[in-house]
């Protein structure tokens, strides 16, 4: 009897001891049973296509024995999960309670009010863990909308077996890489040189800012005026066209979004490929790769006589709120866990993925299994025009145009002529 | 009279609910400038604003062009192809279920799931097509079927053709099954010939069934959407944006509700004068055979 008693009594005692300090900065809805176990839906894409999500869910569940995780799949490309969660949450939906999304939402996503404001609800020093630059990233209007979860940024992944079999150094070049490309091209060591996303969508956007970067270029001068028709974008975009023109990239690429460029790539066809984070382990992944052992991954690189580094697009994911959350003391407690030490050390380690955490990012530990987070500080880094609630428009007026460049339909002078006129457009008016 | 339309009044008003209210919404939004807030639509009123932003914008006129264009060319060839077949699976032939089985396939096919499967096919990588063209020594090099804006054009129409005749064909072997074979008898003693006794017997009897199949065809193909957003996402540039993709981005990447459902509504409402058109050649040619 006694013994009964205990047993309702303190695992009680325990949980009201401890949801205080796990909720010290969250607003607690009242709930009438503590014993209650509380389901939050969260949504996220697959993360390298390893098993990461529900080992994180799995350890989640275990140190909080109150909330349950039920995973949502999100569409494998960024534009289709924004349309998703978009017209779910504008539509009022409770869940999912957390989603992932993309590092480039918080202005739009702010200003359509289809995420919390975190720092609302979170304390001050809870944005002190993560890495220099990222909070700021994920802020909109001086309120931070985003918990950094991981950082993504273009890479070179190359074929060293290829490289030393012809005695080729890594190209710190755009030219170097474009001539040793076709060089192994010509001794049939591949059949494609270097591969990339070209399609027209987002991550066309991406590697755009990489190259326009690259020559000195950008979207938007310092008055914040569309300033894509310059000879700096020119040089660009005319060097885009090249590879493909060249046969250096293959002019499918044009249809290429990552899982395209990624299988030709882990199929042993091309010398070059510029893809995210993810590349790596996913190159290394029994079953899907031919070239497990032969990848190694560098800086991307940059113009001639413009610095030995290239830059990186700066991409990777939040976990935003769903500001209609049912459950959001739960919701933030699932956040803060993700972003803590050791989720992110998994994050890191099983998947090869930069964490936001900046204590496990500086972990030599770490380090040692991350090739890609190993040369992550040599990196320079762009970031997208994002900070705008228009993002969407501006980067469909760079990836259509840009897109029918490569595909030769327009002339690149034209295309970006094309483009400024749209950037125009997208900022001043509701156009289409 | 009264007593019937109280029968049937519960159908109706659900109807009505499920259909006339999204479209009284959706014009209603098109009327004003909306703001999404954390307790949901912000509406102002605009007027005809947002009609006027699509009317002067030349991506609208692009996309009508290209979703009118295409919807010509796939019904045409479609009503053509799906007669032929018709035609064929009219004949007492041996394994005529079998044929109707197999040839109803792809129209039971989901279609970004078959839209999936063309995406592999034209690949212009390792995709079947090229494979298939390259064997037999059409093509040298490999062509990048979605690449272009023509070819991706004409990608799309065939895969829409392979996926939607079967439909018409249904439609059509229907009609065919209706025409009273003693009207064929009486032209073949009249001395008409198959190919006369088609076109004086078997087309002007077919009409209802061609004219509801054209409608119907009409209809979907301005609703053209998952193709192109599997095969192309609009591309190469804004080439195969169709007039739904048009408004599915303003609406959800952009944010722009006010817009993209403008743009839907005046769809809608050259969608409707088209359907009435076809509707009224459809009556007309009813009233002729009685």
């Amino acid at each position: 009897m006694v013994l009964t008693l205990i047993s309702i009594v303190v695992p009680t005692l325990a949980l009201s001891a401890c949801s205080p300090s796990n909720t010290a900065t969250a607003p607690t809805k009242p709930r009438s049973s503590g014993a209650a176990v509380t389901t939050i839906q969260w949504a996220a894409g697959t993360i390298s296509g390893t098993g990461l999500r529900a080992n994180l869910i799995h350890q989640f569940e275990r140190l909080n024995p109150d909330i349950k995780v039920k995973l949502v799949a999100e569409a494998n490309n960024t534009d289709t999960t924004r349309a998703q969660l978009s017209a779910t949450i504008s539509g009022g939906s409770t869940t999912p309670d957390v989603y992932l999304g993309d590092v480039i939402w918080p202005g739009q996503f702010g200003h359509q009010h289809l995420a919390l404001p975190l720092s609302d609800y979170l304390s001050k020093s809870y944005w002190n863990r993560f890495a220099p630059g990222l909070v700021a990233g994920a802020s909109y209007h001086g309120k931070v909308y985003g918990s950094p979860w991981f950082m993504d940024s273009g890479f070179l992944y190359y074929r060293k077996d290829l490289l030393a079999r012809y005695h080729l150094p890594v190209p710190t070049t755009w030219e170097q890489l474009k001539s040793e490309a076709a060089i192994l091209q010509g001794r049939h060591a591949v059949r494609y040189g270097f591969v990339w996303e070209g399609a027209s969508y987002e991550g066309l956007t991406c590697n755009w800012m990489e190259y326009l970067a690259d020559a000195g270029g950008h979207v938007f001068n310092s008055s914040g005026r569309p300033d894509m028709n310059t000879p700096q974008a020119l040089k660009a975009l005319t060097f885009m066209r090249s590879l493909i023109t060249s046969g250096v990239t293959p002019s499918a690429v044009t249809t290429f979004t990552e899982p395209q460029a990624m299988n030709v790539f882990n199929d042993g066809q091309a010398a070059f490929l510029r893809n995210w984070d993810y590349a790596y382990s996913n190159s290394q992944t029994k079953g899907q790769s031919t070239v497990i052992g032969k990848v190694a991954v560098a800086p991307l690189p940059a113009f001639a006589g413009h610095g030995s580094t290239g830059f990186a697009c700066i991409g990777g994911w939040d976990m935003y709120v769903n500001p209609h959350t049912q459950h959001l003391s739960q919701a933030l407690r699932f956040i803060q866990f993700m972003s803590s030490l050791q989720a992110e050390t998994k994050l890191a380690t099983i998947a090869s993925e930069i964490p936001t955490n900046y204590a496990v990012q500086q972990n030599p530990e770490v380090r040692k299994l991350n090739p890609v987070l190993a040369i992550v500080s040599k990196t320079h880094l762009i970031a997208r025009p994002s900070q705008t609630p228009k993002y969407a428009q501006v980067s469909q007026a760079i990836y259509t145009n840009i897109n029918a460049a490569l595909a030769g339909q327009v002339s690149p002078q034209s295309a970006l002529q094309q483009a400024n006129q749209q950037l125009a457009n997208a900022t001043s008016t509701n156009a289409l | 009279m009264i007593a019937g339309y109280l029968m049937t009044a519960p159908a109706l008003i659900v109807i009505a609910l499920v259909t006339l209210f999204p479209i009284g919404y959706s014009i209603w939004m098109s009327l004003n400038t909306i703001t999404s807030t954390y307790n949901g639509f912000q509406f102002s009123f605009n007027g005809l604003n947002n009609y006027v932003t699509v009317f002067q914008n030349s991506m609208f006129w692009q996309a009508l062009w290209f979703t009118v264009t295409y919807a010509a060319v796939t019904v045409t060839l479609e009503l053509v192809l799906g007669l032929l077949v018709a035609l064929a699976l009219n004949q007492p032939i041996r394994g005529r279920g079998l044929a109707i089985a197999v040839m109803l396939i792809p129209w039971t096919l989901i279609t970004v799931i078959s839209a999936q499967m063309w995406d592999y096919i034209y690949n212009g990588i390792y995709g079947v097509l090229n494979a298939i063209l390259m064997s037999v020594h059409i093509i040298n090099v490999p062509v990048l079927w979605l690449g272009s804006p023509v070819t991706a054009t004409i990608s799309m129409m065939v895969a829409d053709i392979w996926k939607t005749t079967p439909f018409v064909t249904m439609i059509m072997l229907a009609g065919l099954q209706l025409i009273p074979s003693d009207l064929y008898e009486a032209a073949k003693i009249d001395g008409a010939t198959g190919w006369r006794s088609f076109w004086n017997v078997t087309l002007p009897l077919l009409r209802p069934s061609i004219g509801l199949a054209a409608l119907f065809r009409i209809l979907q193909a301005f609703g053209l959407f998952d193709l192109p957003f599997v095969l192309t996402n609009g591309g190469p540039g804004t080439s195969t944006t169709p007039i739904a993709m048009l408004a599915y981005k303003a609406i959800f990447n952009d944010g722009n509700f006010g817009t993209g459902t403008a743009v839907a509504v005046a769809t809608v409402g050259i969608v409707i004068i088209l359907a009435l058109l076809s509707l009224k050649a459809l009556r007309t040619q009813v009233g002729e055979i009685e």
